[in-house]
């Protein structure tokens, strides 16, 4: 009994000799990352490499890009690999010159190039040479300097004259000459926006002609916040802090994954179980939340959909705080293993699970019956906000919102960890594309989650007592050697949600880059409500189910 | 005074007139006035407890919660910890509103309803006016609604405020024509416009079974145009799932998004007064008005226009809303079809028996 592993028959394997045949002469230097060969290539090369990665070897997803900076030049780093085999994947080392740092933009091949990128500038301070919209994404336009950089002064005040200052708005209030069409603010406070997210549109009417998400408003420095702190312990409480909608324990994953094979930590068994529980309700509560809120931007109101997923949203909430302690920012996990073992008495706290995946068919039920099944909101939803699924993949879209474009595309499958691979569980698809089906592959997901839950606390209880082993034997500071590279990902409650680290000898990383699937998924909102109507944009956003926490870091 | 002929009612100011002693236009002036000011009281204080209270209690039900349970029995002293709040609150009136129309168009609304309670029999003699049009007059107090709302949508200066206001607009005209095409369907039954013909008829017997008659409420005789006027009114007072000139989660809160304190609280008072005229409207002409067994006519009405404010609720809770432009679909390819079709069905099904 094990989950049905994808058909990769069809898919090519090359080795890395094979794709350094393929770049050619693109090729000026090799690296070698944990999990992947790196190319390094020559900064105006980047659309040429790509584009041959991805139409002769099927490099199709571009899952992250992360840039730093070294003593004596920056780096972009692309990190390829395929929808159809995760197992495969290929680093493209951009190095760029010191004193001016241009690099090629791979936007022409990969849509999802242009946020990632910006985010580099942004925050490393590459530029991206031939990038359509070429700005600052998470930082304010009038920020001085670039925060990650080496030489980043972070006393320096950030005084700018007033005209930089001057209201950005302004000028957008006045309709200039006779328009056909009406500019209009939503957010960075607005009901539908689930946080503070600001959404420039252009509208014709009550139809959407423009639409561009405006980030930044929650960035919190996290990837610098892990740069400054050690591999051991106090990296760990913040992943909770990144998607805090419930999906805390999946977000310490993606850290305890990364830094577990960065440091070669085997993790007990039985600690990978009680990982993979812990995980599976977590994407539970994260997807009763997202069904909930779904409804509100639907429904219009705190309806009894809203209030019947927060109920259920609460029980996990409650298994999850007797199994952590807390009931939102976790910090359950510890390298090689968890914290500490299941609550006693033990019977007590598996009867109460069982008790709550006994409920849930019935909650579901009612579910269907309200939502899914409401003509109403099949209305509404069906055929509305489409994302294709060749768009899906070319802006990196993961998780329920590439699975609902008919992608299947799973890193609990096509890139095996915890204890997945041994339990009996499927993958869910749809293929409607649109906000319906989003939606259908949330509550199908909660189904095979439950079912995950259920074999794991069978197992957990049949568990011989003297081998509950909760954490393998970690020394007490760890220090990766130096320039070692490794980009990890796990599947988060919204997707693929990697982090790439490089060590520098110390006891802290280099660069910790978080590559965030909401990130990803909010940059298709365009591709989806352009040409809808209003109401239609708002349920898109709801169906992406993005967490502003996530998207800016 | 007058003869208890089924054509000629008591109304209220006559009679508070022949209470006092008064006679001839003072009599007149006086009891118009202290009639009116009975009328608009019992409304107002039906919105009063339906907005701050009962709204919250009746949704808390549905979706399992307890809600206000602190102050008063049952909380219901809630009322006035809101009132007080509400109005305590600082009115900020937006830069560069348009000033007459920005504060008149809160008080249109609820002034609007309140109007349109002068010709509804609420039973128990109390009964503002009676003229013979009183039908047409009530939808065209209740459709004021309207360009009140465009008013507080325009001066606002506000994107949101407007796209409310035009979604008003929009919605209010799809939907007029069929609730009262459809409500014309009664007057045929009726052969009346005026609301105390249109009563009394409800009062004859459509069939006795097992000795217990069932009166011809126009609800019984016609379902169907029942059903229409049911959804066209909702539509027109803008209650789910046509909730859309509001429209929180998409457009903020439409036409009312500038709006606080007073302001706000008028727009509020005059959307429940509205949902009650609405529940009025279908009392008087589909429901037989005040009649009903044992209890007085005045309680009648009363559970009648509460039992409308309820289905607005459940709605509320339990369905979508529908897009703009599928509602305005729903409207004009759809109520108004079926709605002249129930028009004219019933005119030659009338034209035929009679």
């Amino acid at each position: 009994m094990s989950v049905e592993l994808p058909d990769t028959t069809g898919v090519a394997e090359q080795s890395p000799e094979e794709l350094a045949d393929l770049l050619g002469d693109l090729v000026i230097g090799r690296e070698e990352h944990r999990n992947a060969p790196g190319f390094v290539i020559k900064p105006d090369t980047v659309v040429e490499t790509l584009r041959r990665l991805r139409d002769d070897a099927g490099f199709d997803h571009l899952s992250c890009v992360t840039a730093q900076e070294y003593e004596d030049r920056y780096e972009s780093i692309y990190h390829l690999t395929k929808f159809d085999d995760r197992t495969q994947e290929v680093s493209i080392v951009v190095p760029a010159d010191k004193e001016n740092p241009v690099s090629q933009s791979a936007n022409e091949v990969f849509r999802t190039a242009d946020w990632h990128e910006r985010e580099a500038y942004d925050l490393v301070g590459i530029e991206y040479d031939e990038h359509p919209d070429h700005r600052r994404i998470l930082l304010p336009e009038t920020w001085q300097g670039h925060p990650l950089g080496l030489d980043y002064d972070q006393d320096q005040p950030q005084v700018v004259p007033l005209r930089e200052h001057a209201n950005p708005l302004l000028e957008d209030q006045q309709s200039q000459e006779e328009s056909e069409t009406m500019y209009l603010n939503i957010g960075p406070h607005h009901p539908a926006t689930h946080g503070v997210l600001h959404i420039k549109a252009v509208l014709d009417g009550e139809q959407v002609v423009d639409l561009e998400p405006d980030i930044g408003y929650l960035h919190r420095c996290e990837e610098q916040m892990c740069q400054n702190s050690t591999y051991r312990y106090q990296i760990m409480p913040y992943p909770d802090r990144w998607d805090y909608i419930s999906a805390g324990l999946l977000n310490e994953w993606a850290y305890a994954r990364v830094a577990e094979d960065m440091a070669d930590i085997e993790v007990p068994e039985y600690a990978q179980i009680i990982r993979t529980m812990g995980a599976e309700l977590c994407r539970m509560a994260a997807h009763f939340l997202a069904l909930g809120t779904f409804a509100l931007d639907i429904y219009g109101d705190f309806t009894a959909l809203f209030m019947y997923s927060i109920r259920d949203r609460e029980k996990v909430q409650n298994i999850l705080e007797d199994l952590t302690g807390q009931r939102l920012m976790f910090n359950y996990f510890r390298l090689g293993g968890v914290v500490w073992d299941l609550p006693e008495p033990r019977e007590e706290f598996f009867d109460n699970i069982r008790d709550f995946l006994d409920e849930l068919p019935t909650a579901l039920e009612e579910y269907h019956d309200m939502m899914t099944s409401n003509e109403i909101l099949q209305m509404r939803t069906v055929g509305t906000g489409v994302l294709p699924p060749e768009v899906a993949k070319s802006y990196g879209a993961t998780g329920p919102v590439a699975r609902g474009s008919g992608v299947d595309y799973d890193l609990r499958r096509d890139d095996p960890y915890g204890y997945y691979e041994n339990l009996d569980w499927d993958v869910v698809t749809e293929d409607g594309c649109d906000n319906y089906s989003r939606l259908l592959v949330r509550m199908r997901e909660v189904e095979q989650s439950a079912k995950i839950v259920e074999q794991c606390v069978d197992l957990l209880e049949a568990w011989p007592e003297d081998e509950r082993n909760i954490q393998a034997n970690v020394p007490r500071t760890i220090k990766p050697d130096d320039d070692t590279e490794i980009y990890r990902a796990v599947e988060g409650a919204k997707g693929e949600l990697g982090i790439y680290m490089r060590a520098d000898g110390t006891e802290k990383p280099a660069r910790f880059k978080i590559r965030s699937p909401c990130f990803s998924n909010l940059q298709t909102l365009p591709e989806m409500s352009n040409g809808e109507y209003v109401p239609d944009a708002i349920a898109s956003l709801g169906s992406l189910d993005i967490v502003l926490g996530e998207v800016d870091r | 005074m007058v003869g208890p002929l089924q054509s000629e009612v008591v109304l209220l100011p006559e009679r508070i007139a022949s209470l006092l002693g008064l006679g001839g236009t003072l009599g007149e002036v006086v009891g118009a006035l202290i009639g009116a000011f009975i009328v608009a009281n019992i409304m107002l204080a039906c919105s009063g407890v339906a907005g701050p209270w009962a709204k919250r209690k009746i949704t808390a039900a549905f979706t399992d919660r307890i809600a206000v349970n602190r102050i008063g029995p049952f909380g219901l002293l809630i009322i006035v910890a809101a009132s007080v709040q509400l109005l305590a609150k600082e009115l900020i009136i937006p830069d560069g509103a348009d000033r007459p129309s920005y504060d008149l168009a809160p008080l249109i609304l609820p002034s609007s309803a309140l109007l349109g309670f002068s010709v509804i029999p609420m039973g128990s003699g109390i009964h503002l006016a009676d003229p013979e049009a009183g039908l047409a007059l009530v939808f065209a107090f209740a459709s004021i609604a309207s360009v009140s709302l465009v008013m507080g949508g325009y001066a606002s200066n506000n994107k949101y405020s407007l796209m409310g206001g035009l979604r008003a607009v929009a919605q209010n005209i799809a939907y007029e024509i069929p609730l009262i095409v459809t409500a014309m369907s009664v007057v045929v039954f009726a052969g009346s416009l005026q609301m105390s013909t249109i009563v009394a008829e409800q009062a004859s017997t459509l069939v006795s079974v097992a000795g217990v008659s069932i009166p011809a409420w126009y609800a019984f005789v016609n379902p169907f145009a029942f059903v229409l006027f049911l959804v066209a009114n909702m539509a027109e007072i803008g209650r789910n799932p046509f909730d859309i000139p509001e429209a929180p989660t998409e457009i903020v809160a439409g036409y009312q998004t500038e709006y606080s304190s007073v302001y706000f609280v008028l727009f509020y008072l005059g959307e429940f007064l509205h949902v009650f005229l609405g529940g009025a409207i279908m009392a008087t002409i589909f429901l037989g008005g005040p009649a009903g067994p044992v209890l007085p006519g005045f309680v009648w009405f009363i559970i009648k226009i509460w039992a409308f404010f309820l289905f607005t609720q459940w709605c509320r809770s339990a369905l979508p809303r529908v897009r703009i432009d599928q509602l305005i679909e729903i409207g004009w390819k759809g109520m108004l079809v079926l709605s002249f079709a129930n028009l004219v069905l019933t005119a030659i099904i009338v034209g035929v028996i009679a």
